[in-house]
């Protein structure tokens, strides 16, 4: 039976071109209704390479859906080729052609056969949210731009892990994966952000093995890419923040890469000592802010919820309350997912909900006790909730109306050390 | 003036749709009524026999070339009797919706103020089963309250007809529609008569008349014209003025109740459809 979804924390698989917007020099092509761009353009919170506002769409009207939308797609894409300085071209199609049943992927083969850098991705809303239409693009990357390589690059390493601009932090963190890897001397090869654009796209078939930082999304891409360039993939489903994560990735990470064992020490070494010379110092800070929430709840993505909950638990010594993951998980991934949940240590086990209902996520966290002020890191709907019941709240995932990012990030030891100052910030202000 | 009587015609494709209505709307037209036919097919082809050949210009077609803003006459003839011809169109096979064309092409016609009082009949003249919800435009939305399916004694031709009745049922509850019988047009099959009779009482519905098969009607089409013009004498003319006045008087109207696909091939085991030696 259809219910109402209450506080929906996605956008439709249309909210790909978010992704594309991410690739440097990359520009989407929307083959859609005009109020699909439109909506969509405004969630963005960066203008990408070129404007969250101005980009080739094909604003398709009732006349397209009884004859065809295609002569239209041609043209638009004929034309965005002639006008706009771009190394990359995604053509996104929304739920209209896919239900008339336009050809899209005949339109762009002819383009392709030319020589020219496009790709299509089916992206209608039917199929799902834009954590499945960020997957589509790179699939489409994967499967019409790219071929199988023969030679390959020792230490090249393609980095996955977050979806950009849904995650407020993806530059920052990527960027600081990127630093991480280089550091126990990898190449590391991201396509999302700074410089990283069409050079890096062509490099995926040459690295090493791709590196997941991810409980889900991208799990069917790096498994594509096994297939079709025969790269091997480590899945590391929980996004590193903080030392005790961090440095389990770094091994993991040089142990699958092949890195001296020694070198990876070194650097997990140099990081931690910094990393606990903070915690020490402000240790009286930790134990005097009484105000400090002892329970905590996230309600994020599957990314957010795991990694944070684990940096909570394991590095700050609080304790889970309920976890909520918002992201519509696909129902294969959930009980892995719930397992790491309980992976936590001092033989700490959080309870997870899967659940993108903010009424329903509301109502447990008014319902439980969380021993004193409640802590809820998540979107800007649970300010309210949080407010109600006196709590300290953070601003941490989709929808974000409470900070701006531009390449803040929470990943690594810097990362965790940034979530700390963030949290504390909230404490601190609780009488002025 | 009473109010418009709006019927659609359904049936399986090239089981004689347009045929069958264009005659009856040329009987209809002989009884003094005043008829509007809108072909509801990509193909439009549903009232060539009115006009005398296939020179309308879509609906559809005027919309792409010229817009939405026309008048009625650009996409309204006038054909046999006065009849008001108006065809959907729809997109080149393979391509668009067509089923959205309809929906398109109906909401034109209203808007251009095509439904005038002094009409006494608007036919829909419906392609093959209705296979989505843009083909089920006519009898939804309270258009069309009437629908006749035109069907024959032959396995297929029984089997589209009581799939539609699904359709019909679906409608039935919110929209007003009903069903006002089958219009048999004969294919010769042995024991028709029965088994029609047999089928639209299990459907809950009556056979409203038994078309006989005549070449006349092939001839006539060749000619590009209905029965009733090409030869008016003839005895099929005759047939199609009963027609029309089997439609004129008719007052059964029901919700049908559509079979199962086993009780469905038990009618036709039972009058000797599924014997080994059946032919089409």
């Amino acid at each position: 039976m259809a219910k109402l979804l209450d506080k929906q924390r996605y956008k439709c698989a249309l909210g790909a071109m978010q992704t594309v917007q991410a690739i440097d020099r990359a520009i989407p092509i929307l083959h859609s209704g005009p109020g699909c761009a439109q909506k969509l353009s405004d969630s963005i919170g960066s203008s990408g390479y070129f404007s969250p506002n101005i980009f080739p769409c094909t604003s398709i009207n009732e006349k397209d859906v009884v004859f065809g939308g295609v002569k239209k797609l041609d043209t638009t894409i004929e034309n965005a080729l002639k006008v706009i300085d771009a190394d990359f071209f995604v053509v996104l199609s929304g739920c209209i052609p896919e239900i008339v049943g336009d050809d899209t992927g005949d339109v762009v083969g002819r383009y392709q056969d030319e020589g020219k850098p496009i790709v299509y991705a089916s992206t209608a809303g039917f199929k799902g949210n834009n954590y499945k239409g960020h997957e589509q693009v790179i699939d489409a990357i994967v499967e019409q731009y790219l071929e199988k390589s023969d030679e390959k690059e020792e230490g090249l390493v393609n980095i996955w892990a977050d979806v950009p601009y849904q995650d407020l932090f993806w530059l920052g963190n990527i960027r600081e994966l990127e630093k991480l890897l280089r550091e126990i001397g990898l190449k590391p090869n991201a396509i999302f952000g700074y410089k990283n654009g069409i050079e890096n796209i062509k490099k995926i078939p040459k690295a090493q093995f791709n590196l997941l930082v991810s409980p889900w999304v991208s799990l069917t891409n790096v498994k594509k890419m096994e297939r079709k360039f025969g790269t091997p993939y480590l899945h590391y489903p929980t996004l590193p923040i903080g030392a005790y994560e961090t440095s389990k990735f770094l091994r993991t990470v040089g142990e699958f890469a092949g890195v001296d064992k020694e070198k990876v020490e070194a650097v997990i070494n140099e990081h931690e000592n910094y990393y606990y010379y903070l915690i020490e110092r402000y240790a009286d800070m930790f134990l005097e802010t009484r105000v400090m929430a002892k329970q905590f709840s996230v309600v994020a993505d599957a990314q957010y919820a795991l990694g944070i909950t684990k940096f909570l638990v394991n590095d700050l010594g609080l304790f889970p309350a309920k976890q909520f993951v918002s992201d519509d998980t696909p129902k294969q991934y959930r009980e892995k997912i719930a397992e790491e949940f309980k992976n936590l240590n001092y033989g700490i086990e959080a309870e997870v909900s899967f659940e993108n209902d903010g009424y329903k996520i509301h109502n447990e966290i008014r319902e439980h006790d969380y021993h004193g002020y409640p802590l809820i890191l998540g979107s800007y709907y649970e300010k309210e909730v949080t407010n109600e019941l006196s709590g300290h709240y953070l601003n941490i995932s989709w929808p974000v109306q409470d900070k701006v990012v531009l390449d803040d990030f929470y990943v690594g030891y810097t990362g965790g050390i940034r979530l700390i100052e963030d949290i504390y910030s909230v404490a601190v202000q609780r009488w002025n | 003036m009473g109010e418009i009587r709006q019927i659609a015609i359904y049936g399986k494709g090239g089981i004689g749709k347009s045929t069958t209505t264009q005659n009856l709307t040329a009987g209809l037209i002989e009884h003094g009524k005043k008829v509007m036919v809108v072909g509801c097919d990509p193909k439009a082809d549903s009232t060539r026999l009115l006009l005398g050949g296939l020179a309308q210009k879509t609906v559809l077609d005027t919309i792409r070339d010229e817009g939405e803003d026309i008048e009625l006459d650009r996409i309204m003839r006038e054909g046999f009797g006065g009849t008001r011809c108006v065809e959907s169109g729809g997109p080149e096979p393979g391509v668009g919706c067509a089923g959205r064309g309809i929906i398109t092409s109906i909401n034109m016609l209203e808007n251009l103020g095509a439904y005038t009082d002094d009409l006494d009949y608007v036919f829909y003249d419906v392609l093959g089963d209705v296979v989505c919800g843009g083909f089920a435009m006519p009898i939804r939305e309270g258009k069309a309250k009437e629908i006749y399916i035109v069907a024959s004694g032959e396995m297929m031709a029984l089997y589209a007809a009581n799939n539609i009745a699904k359709g019909i049922k679906r409608y039935a509850r919110t929209g007003g529609v009903r069903l006002g019988g089958i219009i048999c047009n004969s294919r010769n099959v042995d024991r028709e008569l029965d088994l029609l009779r047999a089928f639209a009482k299990e459907l809950g519905t009556q056979l409203l008349y038994f078309v006989p098969r005549d070449n006349i009607v092939q001839r006539a089409e060749i000619n590009k014209k209905t029965v009733i013009e090409y030869k008016p004498d003839s005895a099929q003319a005759q047939e199609y003025r009963n027609l029309a006045e089997a439609v004129i008087n008719n007052t059964n109207f029901a919700i049908p109740t559509p079979m199962t696909q086993e009780r469905l091939e038990e009618i036709l085991f039972e009058f000797g459809l599924m014997e080994d030696d059946y032919q089409i």
